[in-house]
């Protein structure tokens, strides 16, 4: 296994590109090609990434990139390794596409691909809306968040939709290998992207990866907030390898989902029945993947604690 | 949403007006356009502004790398948020310019350096085409519908304070701007299926990498100063940086941050776990 240390100096998504200040899209694409190597060919559909990596006639990544529409990552995937395996060439084929080329738009082709079992790896970046054309709700938006479609009014505040269980309808695929990523977990991260790397099949990796302006948020936060969503319970870290599910971070104690939407702007309105709403879905998610067979189930809420700030004119500037 | 304040405003005047945003990404930190047309009679023209009677500019910065005043008007006039006085500003052209410390105002009443409400009062004070008070009136609609009727009214008053502090003057007319080289290739000189390989052109690179051509150096308020003595090499923030500012040397054995493009977000700052790194403002 890779640790920080022996991860790569090449940049492979160069330096210059123009995502927002923080954010966990670009963080998370760097580090996932970082272990990939060069040996790898990028297809990106409309998203954001697309838009800051590749701005004509510039563009970040290092090694072949492919872009077409919203809809065809599985397809696109499919007909380029197909490409590939009959040159005789052996590159890892990826495809980041974000949460609504997955969840909602995309969630056909990758269905196709997963079920042909095409050696491809599809990467899911998981913003919890539509980013790039200004904050739209998708499948992946959760319970209470704030979204230009679903504003918060004197009837109804935010989302009133749980968040889709992608996992295990791409499970349900009896894919070779589906795991759950953030960027807050390092070690985690780069021990996923190794093994599915080296897996041949479809392989799904799920990344949690914050929006700096869609969740209103400090940038500084970005990897903080990971890391409570976390601790609360709201992401869960696992794998599933052949029909095998293995829980690879256990949270110690859980922490209050409050905890972790106070830092967001976009959960900012919700009323204390909404956040107990809340509380039980995350209470019956992290029995579901937490609790040993037997023990009693748990739900806990702790009160928020209180993080450092960076500076004084940092906070300043972003708010508390 | 200025410029629709602004046209709101026009019309509650009894004027005709459009007003409407030059689509583009929804990212922090992009320069961004929005055109206002207003008129006596009913305006049928819906293209984008080419040559202006007025620009506002909400980012001084911007007059560094982009000439905002190519299509301007010989009688025209710039409106600029600034910390300077009219005639300490080099436009490249000598014209009626105003000047007003927007960020400043913002800061100070509305706690968050979102200037685009004060920069209308400062538009109001130069221009006279619209009274401050239909502007008042309809930043209060505009703002309290959306945001709370508080919001509302404190955007009113950071117009209120701008026009009052706004001052007009003339431009100085010394620096020559060069227009930003780009690359402009035939259709011949495009490789088949739109596809772009690695190259060199007059305006430098393109394709693969060429990123590292754009300096982003500009949108940073702060930027990231390590302690070296405090520093463990635990690469966290190499790791983390999203931007890849953050760069090893010396045989992997110490970091080296390349200003150049540090959007300054502080992740560093936030997830170093012996607090070696503190943020400093980038320009003061």
């Amino acid at each position: 296994m890779i640790t920080i240390k022996e991860l790569s100096d090449d940049n492979l998504f160069t330096a210059g590109h123009t995502a927002c200040p923080g954010c966990g899209v670009a963080m998370s694409i760097r580090n996932a090609i970082r272990v990939l190597g060069k040996d790898t060919v990028v297809y990106v559909p409309a998203s954001c990434a697309v838009v800051f990596g590749t701005t004509f006639p510039y563009g970040a990544w290092k090694v072949p990139f492919f872009h077409t529409a919203f809809e065809n990552t599985g397809a696109c995937l499919s007909g380029m390794q197909a490409a590939f395996e009959k040159k005789g060439k052996k590159v890892t084929v990826v495809g980041f596409a974000g949460d609504g080329g997955t969840y909602d738009i995309g969630l056909q082709s990758m269905s196709g691909a997963a079920e042909r079992n095409d050696d491809v790896l599809y990467i899911c970046l998981d913003n919890e809306a539509y980013m790039n054309t200004g904050i739209q709700r998708s499948g992946g938006t959760p319970f209470g968040a704030w979204t230009t479609t679903t504003p918060v009014g004197n009837v109804v505040q935010g989302n009133r939709r749980f968040k889709k269980n992608l996992g295990d309808i791409v499970a349900a695929h009896e894919i070779p290998y589906y795991a759950t990523l953030s960027i807050g977990q390092p070690l985690d991260f780069i021990r996923k992207v190794e093994k599915a790397k080296n897996m041949r099949g479809f392989r799904f990796l799920h990344m949690f990866t914050p929006c700096i302006p869609g969740w209103k948020m400090d940038p500084a936060k970005t990897v903080e907030v990971t890391k409570r969503a976390v601790q609360s319970g709201m992401w869960t870290l696992y794998e599933i390898e052949n029909g095998d599910k293995r829980i690879t971070y256990k949270p110690g104690k859980m922490k209050s989902v409050k905890d972790y939407l106070m830092m967001q702007g976009r959960f900012r309105h919700m009323s204390e029945e909404d956040i107990k709403k809340l509380q039980m879905w995350v209470c019956k998610k992290w029995n579901l993947h937490y609790k040993e067979k037997g023990a009693p189930d748990v739900c806990e809420i702790l009160p928020p604690v209180e993080h450092h700030a960076v500076t004084e004119e940092h906070r300043e500037m972003h708010g508390p | 949403m200025a410029a629709q304040t602004l046209a709101e405003a026009a019309v509650s005047e009894g004027n005709y007006a459009v007003a409407f945003p030059y689509f583009g990404a929804e990212r922090r930190g992009a320069p961004v356009l929005a055109f206002t047309r207003i008129d006596s009679k009913k305006i049928f023209s819906k293209t984008q502004v080419y040559a202006p009677d007025c620009v506002v500019v909400l980012d001084d910065s911007l007059l560094d790398t982009i000439d905002v005043v190519a299509g301007l008007k010989p009688k025209g006039m710039a409106i600029i948020n600034s910390r300077e006085k009219p005639e300490d500003i080099d436009l490249g052209k000598i014209i009626d310019t105003a000047t007003v410390n927007a960020t400043s105002i913002a800061l100070e009443i509305l706690k968050a350096p979102i200037t685009n409400t004060a920069i209308l009062g400062a538009f109001a004070k130069a221009t006279g085409i619209i009274k401050i008070e239909s502007l008042e009136e309809s930043i209060k609609r505009k703002f309290g519908e959306k945001l709370g009727a508080k919001v509302g009214e404190r955007n009113a008053l950071a117009a209120w304070t701008a026009y009052e502090r706004t001052i007009t003057g003339k431009s100085r007319g010394v620096k020559k701007l060069e227009a930003r080289k780009q690359w402009l290739p035939t259709h011949q000189e495009i490789p088949v299926g739109g596809c772009l390989i690695e190259g060199k052109t007059d305006a430098g690179l393109i394709g693969p990498g060429s990123f590292i051509e754009n300096k982003v150096s500009g949108w940073a308020t702060y930027r990231p100063l390590r302690d070296k003595a405090k520093c463990t090499m635990c690469l966290l923030c190499w790791f983390y940086c999203p931007e890849g500012t953050i760069v090893r040397i010396s045989d992997r054995g110490d970091l080296m941050t390349n200003y150049d493009y540090c959007k300054g977000c502080g992740v560093c700052a936030n997830e170093c776990p012996v607090d070696a790194i503190k943020m400093v403002r980038a320009r003061i």
